[in-house]
């Protein structure tokens, strides 16, 4: 049972699972930091990047990658038209009307697809070149494997120095501090909230396609769980805090790849359960999370 | 240069400015003093384009400021230093003042800024790369006032600069004010210690429960029984 190559294949799983746990968690912290904004739509951006990439990749003549790319932009500019029409007219209003609204968002998205495109899955056939399998550093897995997780962590480097070194991205850490006052600094926070709706959604995107990728498949609602587990990822690793959520992602891939992997059949059903009783122990712990800091109330 | 016409401001259902009407002219430190709850930091607000006037109108050099967007009052040059210092603890000192910085193109210009700033508050310099959430309230005031100046005041709005800091170092800042006018910064400054706030401005208004009391030269406040005995203990 516990071979070798069973470990590692699990190791792999749990490597994916996370990278892309990962991406979504980045996606929701980054907004909730700014607007205290619980983003329920964000799963979908995962749906609407899947479904483009199948598009892409079914009946245009382009490049495979281009399955990547083209979602990524598209996804990025509905995030940031989704902020200006429905988020932004409820600025400063109480904070769950924005979250009721990302609601309405998430449903008017998945019941439109259902509308338009049917609620039957539809099967992604992954390039050839992607399916092979090859050996590394001893270790035999897809090309696929290999191109989610080197693709998270790139992404994931490429944001953290984004945020670390530029105007902009200083600009998004002041804003999670207090955006009044960012404003008072000169800086249009509009446009700064536009960017992390992009960033966001953008990266909710290339989760979206690499999962299709992963599991062979796009549905209205494949986006729904994957959200719900990065939302418990964000929160585990401190939601607002960008390492943290890369964290909470992995810690959430390797919790529950090895969960199923290691429980009897009878109890590893209970996979999202136990996601969930993760969450409550992280939280009894540490309330604010794994590097989250103490909110502090703002004005 | 900047002139507030019968400003009425609410915080929801309270009335919180009830007819501000105040002038201020290039190059003057005008003060505004008055108790707690009197509207000095709602009149700041509102200049600042944080809070939204119900009426009356706010001109700087012509120009109607009551519709404008926050960031687009800053670049005309009114530079609001929130009270109670406000810096951004997670992030560095120098990023403070980059992003206060952020809308100017002039690249010459904010590296002299820079150095004048670090010129008067050299400790900035050595704490460039700290987080500011790791200065003293002090040097946290000290990096408020120089954000503020990286953003090129010409009216510069001061809240409260030396809340809760040590006597040396309200010394230090009020002389860093005095040294602004001198080059030419004019200050809107909002002051509980209405004694150093009389010393150093040229002109004043008292403000009372949303109103304008009284108004005049520093000096002459400074003089009047009823100030005196209001704001300066007797």
């Amino acid at each position: 049972m516990l071979t070798p190559s069973y470990l590692i294949q699990q190791f792999i799983n749990a490597l994916n699972m996370g990278s892309i746990y990962a991406l979504v968690a980045i996606g929701l912290t980054v907004v909730y930091g700014i607007l205290r904004l619980i983003n329920f739509a964000h799963g979908d951006m995962m749906t609407v990047g899947a479904y483009l990439a199948l598009a892409v990749l079914s009946s245009l003549a382009l490049p495979a990658w281009t399955a990547l790319l083209i979602p990524v932009f598209v996804v990025a500019a509905l995030g940031v038209l989704i902020e200006r029409l429905a988020y932004r007219p409820l600025r400063g209003a109480p904070e769950v009307a924005m979250l009721i609204t990302s609601l309405a968002v998430s449903s008017l998205i998945e019941n439109g697809a259902t509308m338009t495109l049917t609620a039957q899955p539809r099967p992604v056939r992954l390039p050839a070149e992607l399916v092979q399998r090859v050996d590394a550093l001893g270790i035999n897995f897809a090309v696929m494997d290999g191109v989610i997780v080197a693709l998270a962590v790139a992404l994931m480097i490429a944001l953290s120095l984004f945020v670390r070194r530029t105007t902009i991205g200083i600009a998004m850490r002041a804003c999670s501090e207090n955006v009044r006052v960012t404003q008072l600094m000169g800086i249009d926070v509009n446009r700064v909230i536009a960017v992390a709706f992009a960033i966001s959604a953008g990266l909710a995107a290339v989760a979206g396609v690499l999962w299709s990728g992963k599991f062979g498949i796009v549905d209205p609602f494949m986006g729904f769980v994957p959200g719900l587990k990065a939302f418990v990822a964000a929160v585990i690793g401190g939601i607002g805090n960008i390492p943290g959520a890369m964290l909470g992602g992995y810690l959430l891939g390797f919790a529950e790849v090895f969960f199923v992997a290691f429980m009897p059949p009878e109890v590893s059903g209970y996979r999202d359960a136990f996601v969930f009783v993760l969450l409550l122990v992280v939280l009894l712990v540490r309330p604010s999370g794994l590097l989250g800091t103490r909110e502090v109330n703002r004005a | 240069m900047l002139s507030v016409q019968d400003l009425h401001v609410y915080y929801g259902r309270i009335h919180a400015l009830k007819g501000v009407s105040l002038e201020v002219h290039a190059g003057e430190i005008v003060a505004l003093i008055g108790s707690n709850g009197a509207g000095k930091t709602t009149t700041l607000t509102a200049l600042s384009g944080l809070l939204r006037p119900r009426s009356g109108s706010i001109r700087f050099e012509a120009q109607d400021l009551t519709r404008l967007p926050v960031h687009q009052i800053v670049r005309l040059g009114i530079v609001h230093c929130p009270e109670g210092r406000q810096v951004f603890a997670r992030l560095s000192v120098i990023e403070n003042l980059r992003l206060a910085a952020a809308h100017r193109a002039d690249r010459a210009g904010i590296a002299r800024d820079l150095q004048r700033v670090y010129d008067l508050f050299p400790i900035l310099a050595q704490r460039r790369d700290q987080y500011a959430g790791t200065l003293s309230g002090g040097e946290q005031q000290m990096l408020a006032i120089g954000r503020a100046l990286m953003s090129r005041p010409r009216l510069l709005l001061l809240d409260e600069p030396s809340l809760g800091l040590a006597p040396l170092v309200v010394e230090n800042i009020f002389r860093v004010i005095e040294t602004l006018r001198r080059d030419g910064v004019t200050i809107l400054l909002v002051e509980q210690n209405a004694y150093q706030a009389l010393r150093l401005a040229d002109r004043a208004y008292v403000l009372e429960t949303g109103y304008v009391k009284t108004h005049g030269p520093a000096h002459a406040l400074a003089d009047d029984p009823a100030v005196k005995a209001a704001y300066l203990g007797g």
